[in-house]
């Protein structure tokens, strides 16, 4: 006869064996529940494989924990990713142009080159009723120094934007650094753990969150191999990690595939490549370049920091910083057209309109006599004659010495944008040249009363130019008011698309998360009923042990 | 069954409250301000917000600078007037003396008034406007007047050895100041002196030599240096003759100089009223546009505002009661 009680103790004790199974699960996944990126685990059971019996019944063999659940989808961690890299890098970038924008403003609290323009112009315009009042010349060198200011401020702010943005972009390849070999060690973890048929969650949980914290950096593409290992790689196929390995990137202003020397960056410096080095730092470094990869994809703070900082062929033989891509050098070089025009234009038409070295200065330079100083002459130092000149520091501001300021003489001193430098070059009200010549052209003479010259300044502002920095392939025409205006349009408008784009991603990422949290997160509401379930079945199999032990008692008692 | 997790609720209910909390943010700045648009990115028109400040700047500055050409050309007007009240006089004077019952005695003294009467014209055309001589053309600002006074007669006593003559000296006596009065509207607000004043001068120095008993030019009409002591009564027609001729200069000057300058100044104070009527209409309609464009319609941000915190509210409570439940409470 087959001895059914060991059979009841038997199943008894299983199923208690595998509900406290069930129970500990459903205690791990409480204990989660706020863990990020914690995937929730649900412990299938299955029964014993039961023999036939001595009867030919195959009544079973009871209970067993068959394999561990880790509830995700690979196709929303994805969606997941995507909706971070998005918000991170339209994030970053509306960040960054929430002050670029108020650079702009229109409310009317800040002098904007906008304000000073208008104002520096109306003052040419006063000084024409009034040509010898020295208080309103004073007034007339107060606008133009506003003016400089206004444009020296506009643009370097915008170029320490674009160098915050070039260091923040070395401190976030660290970063990407730390994750890619913390995902490859994981990878290590997982392949070895899983080789025994289980499946490594609390690995694959971490993992995931390495990935999704990757993912705010930049774009990549994953495939899962078959051991369990991700590989990741760029858009281009550059492998990120492969198996256990990670190749480590790197910042650098050198890189061994330019050829002569780099364009520098708003500020003069030099923008960053994000690089590879096939070296591996042993010998001459063997560089692959990057970021055009990172800032086509666009996605994570380095994709969206290159989009807005630009970056630049390293093998163009620019000279300016306007040859580079990125919202803040298109920005930077409408303020640098502005300030151009100023410099160039605006002061040739002040000085005579003739700036031909060749031909000698004295008979084509409108200086106002007041003070009984000679009027301009060939000798270097008239640059103070310049209505717009520059600050420097390292010697002549007139260095080939045609008695201009210009823009060969910023760009023989090294100067990359004159924007950035800008300054008013008048100070002594007596030195406005608001005449023009009354006398003869060899004995020049200039009336204190006369505004021609001044009138002739102010009608520019009704002047239209071709506005275009130096190696920028932008250009506006119009007047002065037009070019800034188009500016602020500009400005303005890219800040709108990227903050459209950034509150889409948030939404996208919010939805992707609930998508997530809809098959990986953890309901409180589910583990609890599973709790009462599990642990009813629980005090059931216990209840069968003790009828067990009742049957057996029985038997004994017979003996 | 779509599973609903407690983390999905806490993230979409602080969602909300975010964007609620962003637009009330929003609605708040533009009630502080008054600006719906203080950025260029507040809106896809900003740079027709910019062209509309840069245009309102620039129309102000217009409106300060018609106040002050303004005054300068009524002053130029009101003394021009004091020349005319001057003019009418000397040749009522003149026309007085021409009389043949007046002998060469009463003649003499009737110059002295003459003479003053020059000097005072002088005066009106040395006149200063903040400091500057108002019919100095280009050289207003130097410290020499335009009117000079030389004593190069060769004969004659007293006042008849003086004559006043234009300096030509300073640079640009003929320059004269054009002004931007409004888009597009320049105006010339000065005149060199010698356009407006060297006919009535002369005439006057004409008459009140011939009056103080010496011989003028006739020829061409000014006073040259050359003249005379006339010899009565042989020469006493030929004085008769020479204060008429320098009467009719008297009457060509204020009808050919003095009144087309008056009519000229009238003119172009009407021009500036014009523009001035123009560029308030210009003002108030580039205004409303901007108004329309950037300003915020507070009762409305207001009203949007408080909506705004009822629906922040609500979401508050909400959010405070949809956590609150869990399965815990009833088991």
């Amino acid at each position: 006869m087959t001895n059914y009680s060991a059979k009841i103790l038997n199943n008894a004790t299983g199923a208690l064996a595998a509900q406290q199974a069930v129970i500990a699960a459903t205690s791990n996944n409480i204990a989660n529940v706020n863990t990020p990126g914690y995937s929730r685990r649900v412990v299938e059971l299955q029964t014993r494989a039961s023999t036939a019996e001595g009867s030919g019944l195959s009544i079973g063999n009871g209970v067993e924990v068959g394999r561990l659940n880790r509830l995700t989808d690979s196709f929303l961690e994805k969606l997941l990713r995507e909706g971070a890299a998005d918000q991170s890098s339209f994030g970053v970038q509306s960040e960054l142009l929430k002050r670029v924008d108020a650079l702009f403003a229109l409310d009317g609290n800040a002098p904007t080159i906008g304000s000073t323009l208008t104002a520096f112009f109306a003052a040419a315009d006063d000084l024409t009723a009034d040509p010898s009042s020295i208080p309103l010349r004073q007034a007339f060198i107060e606008r133009g120094n506003d003016l400089v200011t206004a444009i020296r401020s506009t643009y370097n702010t915008i170029a320490s934007i674009q160098d915050e943005a070039n260091t923040r972009i070395a401190t976030e390849v660290d970063t990407v650094n730390s994750l890619t070999e913390q995902i490859a060690f994981l990878n290590g973890n997982i392949r070895a753990n899983e080789r025994t048929g289980n499946v490594a969650a609390d690995d694959r949980d971490r993992r995931d969150v390495l990935l999704q914290k990757l993912s705010e950096k930049l774009d990549f593409n994953t495939i899962e191999l078959a051991d369990g290992t991700v590989q990741l790689s760029l858009s281009n196929g550059f492998v990120l990690v492969n198996g256990t390995e990670s190749r480590e990137l790197s910042v650098t202003n050198t890189p061994s595939f330019a050829s002569g020397t780099i364009p520098p960056s708003l500020s003069g410096g030099v923008l960053n490549y994000v690089v590879y080095d096939y070296s591996g730092g042993n010998g001459t470094p063997a560089h692959v370049d990057l970021s055009n990869v990172i800032k086509t994809s666009g996605g994570g703070t380095i994709g969206g920091l290159l989009q807005l900082r630009g970056t630049v062929d390293a093998n163009s033989g620019a000279t300016t910083p306007f040859a580079a891509d990125g919202l803040l050098v298109e920005a930077a070089s409408r303020v640098e057209a502005i300030a151009y025009t100023l410099a160039t234009t605006v002061n040739e038409s002040y000085l005579g309109g003739d700036a031909d070295p060749s031909t000698p200065l004295v008979l084509d330079t409108r200086v106002g006599d007041l003070d009984g100083n000679t009027p301009a002459d060939n000798s270097p130092g008239d640059y103070a004659f310049s209505l717009f000149s520059y600050n420097y520091a390292g010697g002549a501001l007139d260095a080939d010495g045609d008695g201009f300021a210009t823009n060969t003489d910023w760009e023989t001193n090294g100067i990359t944008s004159i924007a950035s430098v800008l300054s008013f070059g008048i100070s002594d009200p007596r030195r406005i040249a608001a005449a023009e010549n009354s006398g003869t052209l060899i004995a020049p003479a200039f009336a204190p009363g006369d505004g021609r010259n001044m009138q002739a300044l102010a009608a520019l502002k009704d002047q239209s130019y071709t506005f275009a920095a130096s190696g920028s392939s932008i250009s506006v025409t119009g007047t002065f008011g037009d070019a800034y205006a188009e500016a602020v349009g500009f400005v303005g408008n890219q800040k709108r698309a990227i903050d459209i784009q950034y509150s889409a991603a948030k939404d996208n990422l919010l939805t992707a998360q609930n998508s997530r949290d809809e098959i990986s997160g953890v309901s409180l509401d589910e583990e609890f009923a599973s709790l009462i379930k599990f642990q009813k079945a629980y005090q059931a199999s216990a209840k069968m042990m003790q009828v067990a032990d009742t049957l057996l008692d029985q038997i004994v008692g017979l003996i | 069954m779509t599973r609903v997790t407690e983390s999905q609720l806490l993230r979409n209910n602080l969602s909300h409250i975010g964007r609620s909390r962003d637009h009330i943010l929003k609605l708040n700045d533009q009630i502080g301000t008054g600006l719906k648009v203080a950025n260029p990115s507040d809106s896809e028109l900003s740079a027709t917000i910019e062209k509309y400040r840069q245009t309102l700047d620039q129309l102000d500055s217009y409106a300060n600078r018609t106040a002050g050409v303004k005054s300068f050309l009524t002053f130029q007007d009101d003394a021009l007037s004091q020349v005319g009240e001057l003019l009418t006089r000397a040749r009522e004077i003149a026309s007085q003396a021409s009389n043949s019952t007046n002998s060469p005695e009463t003649r003499a003294q009737m110059a002295e008034e003459v003479f003053q009467i020059r000097d005072h014209l002088v005066q009106l055309a040395n006149s200063r406007y903040q400091g500057k001589y108002v019919w100095g053309g280009g050289a207003s600002g130097s410290a020499v007047p335009p009117y000079v006074q030389t004593t190069d007669y060769a004969n004659g006593t007293g006042k008849a050895l003086e004559r006043y003559e234009f300096d030509t000296s300073e640079v640009g006596r003929s320059v004269t100041r054009t002004v931007n009065i409004s888009e597009g509207l320049t105006l010339d607000i000065d005149t060199p002196g010698n356009q407006v004043f060297d006919n009535a001068l002369f005439g006057l120095e004409r008459l009140g030599r011939s009056l103080a008993g010496y011989q003028t030019n006739p020829a061409t009409g000014a006073p040259d240096g050359t003249g005379n002591a006339y010899t009565f009564p042989a020469d006493y027609e030929l004085q008769t003759t020479e204060i008429r001729a320098a009467m009719d200069m008297l009457k060509s000057a204020q009808d050919d100089d003095i009144q087309p300058q008056r009519v000229t100044l009238g003119g172009k104070l009407r021009r500036i009223e014009t523009a001035e009527s123009m560029l308030q209409l210009g003002k108030g309609s580039v205004q409303e546009a901007l108004d329309k464009l950037q300003n915020a319609d507070i009762a409305e941000s207001a009203s949007n505002l408080t909506q705004a915190q009822t629906v922040l509210q609500a979401a508050l409570a909400v959010t405070s009661r949809v956590l609150n439940q869990t399965i815990l409470d009833y088991v």
